[in-house]
């Protein structure tokens, strides 16, 4: 019976367990103890890393305010599938805008990030829904945050995994040799969207995915 | 520009349209949004057959093409082919009629289009607003412009902000045979 319990008991923490426990995450601890013991030196890019001032850039793929970022873009959502351009331009320290265009340049949504504000420019009637705009909100702000705070690092042996929060949902950004190639978004321990970043060039993301996992909605970019 | 000066162009530009069988034609678009720093560019070809087939094939910087046949858009992005019904679209279906209509330069309609000419470095710039308030809200007008000879050489498709997409012709060929298999997604 109190194996019972326990097992009931240990089922239920895991259940509940953060994303960091269900993943297996490590706390990051950039200064091994028997390094220290041993009196070896380590340098102090290793020590800097595990936690970032608010100011350090974490994500610097849409960070360059000289940079016109355009992605030619894939959006296959339930059953239907269709694209455009994406094209995302920093025009200050915490300020973005981010439209998407059909191929021949009509203009399908327009939005303005600006510290904390978000603006809808300009959307098309068909898709001003809130749940649409909400969601789409959401998902480019993790794009173009370039420094949230991080609450804590973590390793999986493989990558430095640094937990930050973005529009109140816990995201961990995944590093493998210092280059960012994997944001998840996670809830109730589990992954709700996970963004990938592949092929990167001077510091350009040519391949960016975003992959929903509750709902059936992926979204493309590539690089033009 | 004067009226007889807009008659004759009209006239022109119809006797023109009326002759033509196909075109072919290279274009640019540009795509100009006010906070960019340079407009976004794209190339492609285009093919026209009367009455109303269209083909808009971008080559650079992705593969891109779309016809318009038979109340259908074709789609085929990067090898991912589908199609879009346009018979109960009557966005569509007007904007196909547009851009048929801008391609052969004969948009002249004035019961959809609040029509204005002006004359620009020898050629001729027609300003074409909808009347129609759910076309406008994707688009605040046409600018086409004209060669001396009637052809359409550009046209501006300017939106309710402010940006607009350019798109420039070039190597334009009329009256080449083109093959069905040319319309074929």
């Amino acid at each position: 019976m109190r194996s019972l319990c326990s097992s009931l008991l240990a089922l239920l923490f895991v259940g509940c367990a953060s994303y960091p426990v269900k993943q297996g995450l490590q706390p990051f601890d950039p200064v091994p103890s028997e390094q220290v013991n041993a009196g070896k030196s380590i340098p102090a890019t290793s020590r800097t890393s595990v936690a970032s001032a608010p100011t350090e850039v974490i994500n610097p793929y849409f960070s360059d305010i000289s940079k016109d970022y355009v992605y030619k873009a894939k959006i296959a959502a339930f059953d239907t599938s269709f694209g455009g351009l994406l094209i995302i331009k920093k025009l200050g320290p915490a300020h973005h805008r981010i439209v998407f265009t059909t191929e021949m340049g009509n203009t399908i949504f327009d939005f303005t990030f600006k510290e904390d504000d978000f603006k809808v420019n300009r959307i098309l009637r068909k898709m001003d829904r809130k749940i649409l705009i909400t969601l789409l909100k959401r998902d480019f702000k993790v794009l173009i945050e370039a420094h949230p705070e991080v609450l804590e690092t973590f390793t999986d042996q493989k990558d430095i995994v640094r937990e930050t929060n973005i529009l109140s949902k816990k995201h961990y950004f995944y590093f493998a040799d210092t280059r960012l190639h994997k944001i998840v978004r996670a809830g109730d321990g589990k992954e709700k969207v996970v963004f990938l970043f592949s092929e990167v060039k001077d510091g350009l993301a040519e391949n960016v995915r975003i992959l929903h996992k509750t709902i059936p909605l992926t979204i493309t970019l590539k690089s033009i | 520009m004067t009226r007889s000066e807009a008659d004759a162009l009209k006239t022109a530009v119809r006797e023109q349209a009326d002759t033509v069988e196909t075109i072919t034609s290279n274009f640019t678009q540009y795509k100009h949004l006010d906070f960019l720093s340079d407009a976004i560019e794209s190339k492609g070809k285009l093919a026209f057959r009367a009455p109303d087939l269209v083909k808009w094939e971008y080559v650079t910087p992705f593969s891109y093409s779309i016809i318009f046949k038979n109340n259908t858009l074709y789609i085929n992005d990067d090898g991912n082919k589908s199609t879009l019904d346009l018979g109960g679209n009557k966005i569509f279906t007007q904007l196909n009629q547009l851009i048929t209509a801008s391609i052969r330069g004969d948009l002249f309609d004035e019961k959809q289009f609040d029509i204005s000419y002006f004359k620009e470095d020898g050629d001729s710039v027609v300003h074409f607003a909808p009347k129609d308030a759910q076309f406008a809200e994707f688009i605040n007008a046409f600018h086409l412009t004209f060669n001396t000879s009637g052809d359409v050489i550009e046209v501006k498709m300017i939106e309710p902000s402010g940006d607009y997409t350019q798109i420039v012709f070039s190597g334009r060929k009329t009256n080449t045979p083109l093959s069905d298999a040319v319309f074929m997604q």
